[in-house]
């Protein structure tokens, strides 16, 4: 019998509707039981590939395609999309739009109760997956109070509930700390060996290594397919994201701060989450808060910025922190860049500059709602640039960034810290080697460890991401 | 202990909630409005004496009691008699909206689904009925994030300046709106809910004897009120 890919790409095209951005002449094939990893910049064409496999294109998002795309050798203009679903699990990259429910029990039976599956068969395989992901804690939750590991659990079950042998993935890493996206990666390889087809598309692939059997790496739309990993690792393309601890990057050249401080933490506990902790942050300093999820690392953020008022201790600081969250479309309010910045301060001058320095120029009269997820971060960046407070803290500024745009925000991130202080939330090694004068760990409810990041120190932070990845084991 | 206070409370079909929802609004058409009023009020409060929802009973009760209030006084007066009457009409919505609330609140919308389902509406319109009452909680945290960013930013929400405010609240909203309604979409579809099969459920409930009583209930209210209405 002749051998058929699971998947197989041949001449597949697809453009955006007003938009160049797309992917052209793409031709592929995918075997059962393979692990693959599509890479490349951010807009390169990944999740354009992903929502190709899984029938969102031209199901939900209309634009142009052509060439053709076949499953188990059969045509997808053929499969209907609720069929071809059963076949093809997806798991997005987004923690809050990927449930249809708001309860874990309810996720996992929604896509049972679609193919109506009755209610014996419905118990039976909640039990299994209950079993096989270790679900037991996380059943009859409001998803909205699962950490993003326990979140990222349940994505993955829900995508398996109809016995889908094919799962694509789509940006998984982008939420997760260190420890649960090596557990993501072990979860793979276990899937992998029990015959499953892993389609993973991310820029980050740390958590994959000695796992895959194939890459399509993505440039502007058009693949380059590498037939192991080991031909993508000598190939020349930058892939030192394999093995994040063996990367030369300078370091910032700090020493213990002599400067101001401008915050204070005294002996500041709340409810469960902190206990006892002391901290002092200085002006011209880049100070990486690091921990696991859930560690308690946003909550120190919010005591800083008077979200919450701490149980016992103190804060002492003068001026009200600028806080740059993660999702920057809350944090958006005026109606064109030059605008929002205004909002911040009436400055004509410090925001042309601003906006000229970070590349914004282009764009000064565009709504930011219409700016892509990099440009809505720079402009908040450059928010950070006129604003007059001491303190700068950012949440997970890189989480979904590719290497060439961390690096950008790494520099500007730097910059900053000529006239404030900055504190940065990061489970991102790679960027906290960049821009990291002081790491903070907190575990336990307190701060475990606090060193001045050099080359003495460099084996403190990888014993921290070492740890975090034990306690996920 | 647990287990038995658990047993108490009874839980009521939402089926049932949805029919009174849609029910007794309508029916301001056929019966007396005083007497409607009164009566969804006491039929509110039972309901939600049997679901045990107190806190909310009690909320419910006192809204209602300082809209009646001041409708009161303000009706003395010509000048003031606008905001006893506007206030007046709203008060006969606050039941229907409480129970409206518990719907959404205490039923996941996977129950909802299961529910709208069994009533043998299209399938198009369980699923956008559905995606609207998640967007419910959803908007209430939303809100709390971005007034928090407001405050950060150093963005007042103040009465001073009405207009500018409120479009500070609402437009990060519309475009949240318009992004979630996609992707949950997106959530959707790849989960099969574009199957033509009959939908299954694992919550389905069966209609219980506390379902029919309450149905029972409501329907002989009403009924009464024709009569009466009728009479006079």
């Amino acid at each position: 019998m002749a051998h058929t890919p699971v998947i197989k790409a041949e001449g597949l095209s697809f453009k955006y509707n007003e938009s160049k951005e797309g992917i052209f002449d793409v031709n592929f094939e995918i075997n059962q039981g393979e692990a693959v990893l599509i890479t490349g910049n951010s807009g390169s064409g990944k999740s354009t590939i992903l929502k190709c496999l899984n029938k969102l294109i031209p199901t939900i998002t209309e634009g142009e395609l052509k060439g053709k795309l076949f499953i188990n050798g059969e045509d997808y203009d053929s499969v209907k999309m609720y069929a071809l679903n059963k076949k093809v699990g997806s798991v997005f990259q987004n923690p809050r739009s990927q449930f249809f429910t708001e309860n874990s029990t309810a996720e996992l039976v929604f896509p049972m109760e679609n193919y109506g599956t009755d209610k014996e068969e419905m118990g039976r395989k909640l039990d299994e997956l209950k079993k096989d992901f270790n679900l037991g804690k996380m059943m009859g939750r409001d998803i909205f109070t699962l950490s993003s590991g326990e979140r990222q659990m349940l994505a993955l079950a829900s995508s398996l509930t109809m016995n889908q042998k094919v799962l694509i993935f789509d940006e998984p890493s982008a939420n997760l700390d260190y420890g649960n996206a090596m557990r993501l990666g072990r979860l793979i390889d276990k899937l992998k060996h029990n015959g499953y087809t892993i389609i993973v598309a991310d820029h980050r692939f740390y958590y994959l290594n000695g796992i895959i059997d194939k890459v399509f790496f993505m440039e502007q739309g058009k693949l380059t397919s590498f037939a192991s990993e080991e031909e993508f690792k000598n190939s020349g393309y930058d892939t030192r994201s394999f093995d994040i601890f063996s990367l030369n990057i300078p370091f910032t050249g700090a020493a213990e701060s002599k400067d101001s401080v401008v915050a204070e933490l005294k002996d500041v506990s709340y409810k469960e989450i902190l206990k006892n902790v002391n901290l002092k942050l200085h002006k011209h300093e880049v100070v990486g808060l690091v921990g696991s999820n859930g560690a308690g690392k946003t909550t120190l953020a919010r005591l800083l910025c008077e979200s919450n008022k701490p149980d016992g201790g103190k804060v002492v600081k003068g001026s009200l922190p600028f806080f740059i969250m993660q999702d920057p479309d809350y944090q958006l309010f005026g109606t064109s860049v030059d605008n929002e910045l205004s909002l911040v301060k009436n400055d004509a001058k410090r925001i042309a500059e601003c906006v000229d320095y970070l590349g914004l120029k282009p764009y000064r009269y565009k709504h930011p709602f219409d700016l892509s997820g990099g440009q809505k971060q720079r402009l908040q960046i450059a928010m950070a640039l006129i604003c007059d407070r001491d303190l700068i803290i950012f949440d997970e500024p890189t989480s979904g960034l590719d290497v060439y745009s961390m690096q950008r925000v790494s520099d500007e991130i730097v910059k900053l810290k000529e006239k404030s202080s900055v504190l940065v939330i990061s489970h991102d090694y790679e960027f906290l080697r960049h821009v990291a004068d002081r790491i903070v760990y907190l575990n336990d409810k307190t701060i475990e460890d606090d060193f001045i990041l050099n080359k003495e120190n460099v084996n403190r932070l990888n014993a921290i991401f070492g740890k975090m990845a034990e306690e996920t084991a | 202990m647990r287990t038995k206070k658990k047993m108490s409370r009874i839980r009521i079909n939402p089926v049932v909630l949805i029919l009174i929802n849609v029910i007794a609004p309508s029916m301001y058409i056929l019966i007396n409005g005083k007497y409607l009023q009164y009566f969804l009020l006491v039929f509110a409060s039972f309901v939600l004496i049997l679901m045990r929802r107190f806190k909310r009973l009690a909320g419910m009760l006192v809204i209602y009691g300082i809209m009646i209030g001041i409708y009161s006084i303000t009706i003395q007066d010509d000048r003031t008699k606008f905001i006893g009457l506007f206030l007046v009409v709203l008060a006969q919505s606050v039941p229907c909206l409480v129970l409206a609330s518990v719907l959404v609140s205490k039923y996941n919308s996977a129950e909802l689904l299961a529910a709208l389902e069994t009533m043998r509406i299209p399938r198009v319109m369980v699923v956008a009925v559905t995606i609207t009452l998640k967007y419910i909680p959803t908007f209430a945290r939303e809100f709390t994030l971005i007034k928090e960013s407001m405050r950060l930013r150093g963005i007042d929400f103040t009465l001073k300046k009405p207009i500018r405010s409120f479009k500070y609240f609402v437009v990060p909203q519309l475009f949240r709106c318009a992004a979630l309604a996609e992707e949950v979409t997106a959530a959707g579809m790849v989960k099969g809910i574009d199957a033509p099969v009959r939908r299954s459920s694992y919550f389905e409930e069966r209609v219980r004897w506390s379902d029919a009583m309450i149905m029972a209930i409501f329907v002989i209210g009403l009924a009464g009120g024709i009569v009466w209405h009728t009479r006079l």
